[in-house]
């Protein structure tokens, strides 16, 4: 009798802790290629610091260059941007038309900066908020893909941290990582993007009396202890072999289908060109 | 208890074939050493059959790391399975075919002692079965191919999605850890051995079945068509242990399966347990 109740226990133990633990993803078998079904849908994701470079009068987003952006969006069809450097929310609204109101918007807060983040989604439904910070708000867009029988809940967020202090970078990445793993549920995939301005490469440091990489690996290192660096094979994001724009991901539960680099898409004077990223559900 | 426990132990290492599952082991281990070295032959030319040779530690990717990743998760599909089920198999219905059932249940213990014993045993040679297995891999690859670390590539293994590796050091660490999650997974299989043992007095019938539930679902779960059916199939839980190698083990999903294999080990042993109580045994 206590041998069939102990294992009746363990069978209840087991029931229990099936239902408990809630694995995001369904097995792969072995040998069995994971091909991309409507149960796996792809998102495609873009982030693009369009101002420009540091020696230019103003070095925000000119206006004359929207319509070249609008194509490259269009072109490429992404189902988020991330914006950096615009000057003010109506190049914003002047984007979406030329987008064909194909995207819906948001830009947060310009605070005492001289410019601002932005977000754009393909979806209808998207839900947008800002990320309060020490400088300008990032932007955040939060909307619901369909994977299967499971909604997923896709938090989008567009940041651009200081291009001059590796502190502020830093305390700028703490607090919208913060905000970003605050909003982290099983069902919710994460995404930070933007230009974070990392320094990590200690040959080109013309400085040893400064604590710029230290800081900046710190802030570096802070964000891959929750997400993962999606474009690190890309290469570099703007001008002088520099790779300071990102797009962090979820450590799992998303692969990685391509990742690219869009040289040649900058118009003007930019000194960044667009990173994107599309991933499988 | 620890008596039945060690009558049952003694009568496992008396039988040919609890051996007869480690030298078939040790063969397959050697086929998988030279299905290696000829397809890096044919793949890589002499520059990596050079590799094959001590070397404590290897610098290419086909080290012996990587050749027992590769024969550990392939074998484990069908290989090592079959030597489970046959021992489980005939736990029960071995000795009612031979006779001494009835009179080992007239002993004053119960039967669901007898059953629990046998099931440890079941247990135990699984573990040791899988252990020597790895074992024997590591120590091969040591030998004839080198170490390194473990390098890991998208693929059929379904492992990463992206390349990333394994360090030495934590590699063999997985290694001792796949022993444990595949022996959990193994027990599925043996519990539902151990059934059909009590269901059927002979221990080709219970084997057989037991196999051919496990092979059908085996493969029906890998055709596409059938995709949207692998939940419910516990060969897609049993699966699990293999997620150990994975460079971020994926704790959440481990204990899920983990939990989903212990549904239907416990729940197989606890219906075996009630059949045999009430078995009227007439051999």
């Amino acid at each position: 009798m206590a041998i069939k109740l102990g294992l009746a226990i363990l069978l209840f133990l087991s029931l229990t802790a099936a239902f408990y633990f809630d694995p995001p993803d369904a097995r792969s078998p072995l040998g069995v290629q994971r091909n991309a079904t409507t149960d796996h849908p792809h998102l495609k994701l873009m982030t693009w610091n369009i101002g420009y470079a540091a020696l230019e009068d103003d070095t925000r987003a000119h206006t004359s260059d929207l319509s070249a952006v609008a194509e490259i969006i269009l072109k490429n069809s992404p189902d988020a941007v991330a914006l950096q450097e615009l000057a003010d929310p109506s190049q914003l609204d002047l984007l979406i038309d030329r987008l064909g109101r194909r995207y819906r918007g948001f830009a947060g807060r310009m605070n005492r900066s001289d410019r601002i983040d932005a977000v754009l989604v393909k979806h209808g439904a998207a839900q947008f908020a800002a990320v309060p910070t020490s400088r300008a708000d990032a932007a955040s867009a939060v909307f619901h893909v369909r994977a299967g029988t499971q909604a997923r809940e896709i938090v989008f967020i567009s940041a651009h941290a200081d291009a001059y202090s590796a502190a502020r970078r830093r305390r700028y990445t703490e607090q919208v990582a913060d905000w970003a793993t605050a909003r982290l549920k099983p069902e919710t995939l994460v995404f930070l993007a933007g230009d974070f301005n990392f320094e990590l490469n200690a040959d080109k440091e013309t400085n040893f009396f400064t604590d710029n990489v230290k800081h900046d690996s710190e802030a570096y290192s802070y964000l891959l202890r929750f997400f993962r660096d999606l474009g690190r094979d890309a290469g570099d994001t703007a001008i002088n072999e520099r790779r300071i724009d990102y797009i962090f991901g979820p450590q799992d539960s998303v692969v990685l289908v391509h990742v690219q680099v869009l040289r040649g898409a900058a118009v003007g004077r930019m000194d960044h060109w667009p990173l994107l990223v599309e991933i499988e559900l | 208890m620890v008596t039945l426990i060690l009558l049952e132990l003694r009568k496992l290492v008396r039988s040919r074939s609890f051996y007869v599952s480690f030298v078939a082991l040790f063969g397959f281990v050697l086929l998988m050493l030279w299905g290696f070295y000829s397809y890096v032959t044919i793949k890589a030319g002499a520059q990596a059959v050079e590799q094959f040779k001590y070397t404590y530690e290897s610098k290419s990717y086909f080290n012996g790391l990587t050749f027992s990743l590769y024969s550990v998760l392939f074998s484990f599909s069908l290989l090592v399975p079959l030597f489970v089920t046959m021992n489980a198999g005939n736990t029960i219905a071995g000795e009612a075919q031979a006779g001494t059932l009835r009179m080992i249940c007239t002993r004053p213990v119960s039967r669901n002692s007898i059953f629990l014993a046998k099931f440890l045993i079941v247990a135990l040679h699984t573990y040791l079965l899988l252990a020597f297995f790895i074992i024997v891999n590591l120590i091969v690859g040591l030998v004839f191919i080198g170490w390194g670390n473990l390098e890991l590539y998208p693929g059929p293994l379904n492992l990463v999605d992206e390349p990333g590796k394994i360090l030495l050091g934590e590699s063999l660490w997985r290694f001792v850890y796949a022993s444990f999650s595949g022996t959990w997974a193994l027990l599925v299989i043996a519990a539902i051995a151990m059934l059909f043992s009590v269901l059927y007095d002979s221990p080709i019938m219970a084997v057989g079945i037991t196999m051919a539930v496990y092979v059908m679902l085996y493969v029906v779960g890998r055709v596409e068509f059938f995709a949207h059916l692998r939940p419910y199939f516990f060969t897609t839980a049993m699966d699990f242990w293999r997620d150990v190698f994975k460079p971020d083990i994926p704790w959440i999903s481990v204990y899920h399966y983990a939990a989903v294999c212990g549904i239907y080990t416990f729940g197989s042993l606890l219906a075996a347990s009630i059949i045999f109580e009430r078995k009227d045994i007439t051999t």
